[in-house]
């Protein structure tokens, strides 16, 4: 019998709003798929886009950025600077036809525990209807 | 308006002229242009200063080794402007270096000229570029593409100087050969040419009657972008494309848009550990060493694919033969698209990356 | 000194050479004597090749042994996978002579971890020019494959400076080697060389009883021919560089990509020093040079680079060819570095890449040496 298809997420939280987003929906008992995998990040625009290309090639199933709601980044505009950089990335992956729907951007704030179940949840069956990431067997890389 | 200076010599030896007047004059600090070394069609790019050495430039030569922006980038302020004599490819790419603090407009006199193309490296491998000179001349002047030229070039719609100071019209000058008419489009130029012998009069380079040649090198580029079918293919495609990359990283030192002293892919970031390869070996059963192919790529579009400006010399450069230029320039195209931006056309608009507009992509991130 | 190894093993080639050697190499990991073998692959597009370190048996039948080309050099390879210490893998790395030469070299400069690595080697026939390759690559397999079959070595359709090469075959540093120029076509001779060696073979019960004489004489007579062929080309090459004009000359079509820096196996430098912020012209020196000759030449210190470098890495130079393959203007950059590596290497009586652990010269000396210098010296000052 084949094992259910667990996918890896590595998910890039901003300390000051997902990263408390998701800590919250912890103390609140709620539950989020294991798959996602957290790293703390001081801001979203830390997130290097090569970050995300790096997690995409080596395997990961999808690739989660948490940030601020656009007007409440903790360093005044980190998570503009963030969304332009995803949308760059997004569209290379588009015009290179690789599948852009496992990366994704989400505003999630300190308060919305929920809200992090939510997207979360979400994004992760939309990545187990996608299936594995193809650039995991992949030698040539 | 703009003014123009008009002489009865063929249009090499006019440029030649005012590049002696100026440097005579004490205009500028020296020229820097395409000259001759040798008899053999050997050339390279120079700054001038001793006026006599002008008799061997040859400002309109069809070819670019170099992206004459990054060495202009590389030059320190002299006492007075100097003359450059560029592509105007090269032009935008000085300008994108100039947004990038990697240079100053002010420390340049930007002689630029409406481009005819130049030629792929592998002529003057083989020694045919002087062979070659008659036909493109000639196509040049009737307004038409050269069959020697570059596919780059071919494909490429901004042949129209943005930024220079002084533009020559070449294409679709039917008297190149006796005449010659200089375009002046800002106050320092025309300050810089006073007091050179020639006719004077005002007037504009009729864009108009380029609209036909845009249109077609135009088409040219979405059929290039159309052939080379990147984006239906997948992860499988790009490792088609890609997998015979060397990893030399031609591309990104011959690169203008790409002037970090140290890649970051070359950087000990991504030397791994033996036990990270050996985890890697785990899951696929088989590793490519060295590792970070198709990275690098897609990691180096990120970087800069939004300023690129198609001058074409990563695909030149490339020894394993990809198509380089075409893959940067369309994804290119779409990223600057995003923010309308058009790499090397306005010094003051500020790069994608470094800048945000608070009301712009209001559709990401909204769940 | 080295023990030297005098038998070998006598093994069928009723498969080719390729399938023999891949069949070797799967017993070995079926066995568990090895963990992963680095090996070239063809590309899935079919158009070159890449280094590929494989642990799954199954990939194997994909490898090819001897590839045509050397699109990558072996050493760089290895180097990425072992630069940062041994790992727990045993690994067998299936390289050409001038790869593991390399290979020595950068575990000179600590760049390569040889510690768990078994070096394998075969008489090359040479390599193909990678352009030639990409513009017909079937046509590349098809020379390529009658090029194996040979028993002399053919130069016309290899890369020149494999035409001129001299050390084609088993290395004082190889663990194992497979003799492919046998007495006949239906043996390969499998040559332990170290106790690495012998200790693999072992795990595969072959005994080396056989006597390898005549393939050693037969590899001798061969050598001989190509030290004739590299001394008279070296003649004409010679030319090239003699000189400041000619040296201007040959690097004249140069467009400063330093492609062939950034593919040589002994440049491991992660920065150049020709690309740092301290090669760069500074305004005094361009005004200077202005000034002097009424001109300079940009990007300045072309022949700045090639000297430069043939002063960093001529000592280490492996006559790999790499340099040629990668040059867009076709400069024969490989065999000029070769000529001036052949007698820098001789001042020293260092020869690049054979002897593990021995220092390069650059970082040791001796108090009686380069005499021939000493000379010049005495002779300036008298």
């Amino acid at each position: 019998m084949s094992k259910e298809f667990m996918p890896k997420i590595i998910s890039f939280l901003c300390k000051w709003c997902t990263y408390s987003g998701a800590d919250l929906a912890g103390t609140n008992r709620m539950k989020y798929p294991p798959s996602i995998l957290p790293l703390r990040v001081m801001c979203s625009s830390r997130v290097n886009p090569v970050f995300l290309i790096k997690s995409f090639l080596h395997g990961a199933d999808g690739v989660l950025i948490g940030g601020c709601h656009p007007g409440d980044c903790h360093y005044q505009s980190g998570n503009y600077y963030t969304r332009r950089r995803f949308a760059i990335l997004t569209t290379i992956f588009d015009s290179l036809g690789l599948e852009s729907e496992r990366l994704k951007l989400s505003w999630i704030s300190a308060a919305e525990g929920t809200k992090f179940v939510r997207v979360s949840t979400e994004f992760n069956e939309k990545i187990k209807s996608m299936g594995e990431n193809p650039a995991k067997k992949k030698i040539f890389l | 308006m703009d003014k123009v200076l008009k002489i009865d010599i063929s249009a090499e030896k006019g440029v030649v002229e005012l590049l002696k007047y100026l440097l005579q004059n004490d205009r500028v600090s020296g020229v820097f242009t395409l000259r001759k070394t040798g008899s053999d069609g050997s050339f390279d790019y120079a700054l001038i200063t001793e006026p006599g050495l002008l008799e061997d430039a040859i400002p309109l030569h069809p070819f670019m080794h170099v992206n004459a922006g990054k060495i202009l980038s590389a030059l320190p302020s002299m006492r007075k402007p100097v003359a450059a004599v560029i592509k105007p490819c090269e032009l935008r790419s000085f300008v994108e270096l100039v947004k990038r603090s990697q240079g100053a407009l002010d420390d340049f006199l930007l002689i630029s000229y409406t481009c005819g193309g130049s030629f792929p490296y592998k002529t003057t491998v083989k020694g045919q570029t002087d062979k070659l000179l008659p036909e493109f001349w000639k196509a040049v002047k009737s307004g038409l593409d050269s069959d020697s030229i570059r596919p780059t070039c071919r494909a490429c719609e901004y042949f129209v100087p943005m930024n220079a100071d002084i533009t020559i019209s070449l294409i679709g000058e039917k008297d190149l050969d006796s005449k010659c008419s200089i375009f002046l489009h800002s106050g320092k130029s025309e300050s810089m040419v006073e007091g050179f012998k020639a006719e004077i009069s005002k007037g504009e380079l009729d864009l108009s009657r380029f609209d036909s040649l845009v249109k077609k090198r135009k088409e040219q580029k979405e059929k290039d972008f159309k052939e080379l079918n990147i984006q239906d293919s997948g992860l499988d495609g790009m490792i088609d494309i890609f997998g015979k990359c060397i990893g030399c990283h031609g591309c990104s030192r011959i690169c203008p848009i790409c002037h970090c002293i140290l890649c970051d892919f070359e950087s000990c970031a991504y030397d791994y550990d033996t036990s990270m390869i050996e985890n890697e070996l785990l899951g696929r059963g088989g590793v490519r060493v060295p590792t970070d192919t198709i990275l690098y790529q897609i990691g180096r579009l990120s970087h800069m694919s939004f300023s690129c400006t198609g001058c074409g010399l990563c695909t030149e450069v490339c020894p394993a033969d990809i198509p380089v230029s075409t893959i940067f320039r369309k994804t290119g195209e779409k990223v600057a698209g995003l923010f309308d931006y058009v790499p090397g056309k306005d010094v003051d608009e500020e790069i994608p990356v470094t800048i945000f507009k608070e009301e712009e992509l209001s559709e990401l991130g909204n769940d | 000194m080295k023990k030297s190894y005098t038998k070998g093993a006598k093994i069928s080639n009723s498969k080719g050479s390729r399938k023999t050697i891949l069949n070797f190499l799967k017993g070995l990991l079926k066995k568990g004597s090895l963990d992963a073998v680095l090996i070239p692959m063809r590309v899935p597009a079919g158009d070159s090749y890449a280094w590929v370190l494989i642990k799954d048996k199954k990939l194997l039948d994909d490898a090819n042994p001897i590839a045509p080309i050397m699109p990558v050099q072996g050493a760089n390879a290895l180097s990425s996978c072992t630069k940062k210490g041994k790992g727990n893998l045993k690994i067998a790395a299936l390289m050409r002579p001038c790869e593991i030469r390399a290979a020595i070299e950068l575990s000179k400069l600590n760049q390569v971890n040889l510690e768990s690595v078994t070096l394998i080697s075969y008489d090359c026939p040479g390599a193909l020019p990678m352009s030639d390759y990409l513009q017909d690559p079937g046509e590349g397999e098809k020379v390529f494959d009658s090029l194996l079959k040979k028993r002399d070595r053919d130069v016309e359709s290899v890369k020149p400076v494999c035409g001129i090469c001299d050390n084609f075959s088993i290395l004082p540093a190889s663990d194992l080697h497979f003799g492919l120029s046998a007495d006949s076509r239906d043996n390969i001779l499998l040559i332990p060389n170290s106790k690495k060696g012998t200790g693999l073979l072992n795990k595969m019960d072959i005994k080396p009883s056989e006597d390898i004489s005549s393939w050693a004489k037969n590899i001798e007579e061969l050598k001989k021919v190509q030290e004739k062929k590299r001394k008279e080309r070296f003649e004409y090459v010679k030319d090239m560089v003699e000189g400041f004009d000619s040296l201007v000359k040959t690097f004249s079509a140069c467009v400063g990509c330093h492609n062939c820096e950034s593919v040589c196996p002994v440049c491991y430098c992660r920065q150049c020093y020709f690309e740092s912020e301290t090669a760069k012209p500074d305004i005094e020196s361009i005004l200077l040079k202005t000034k002097n000759r009424g001109s300079i030449s940009l990007p300045a210190d072309r022949i700045m680079f090639h000297v430069g470098r043939m002063v960093h890495m001529s000592l280490s130079c492996v006559s790999c060819g790499l340099c040629t393959d990668a040059c867009p203007v076709s400069i024969p950059v490989a065999e000029l570095f070769s000529y001036v590596g052949d007698r820098t290497q001789q001042t020293f009586e260092y020869r690049s890449g054979e002897e593990k652990g021995e220092p390069i010269p650059m970082k040791t000396y001796r108090k009686e040496e380069t005499k021939g210098i000493n000379e010049l010296v005495k002779g300036a000052e008298g």
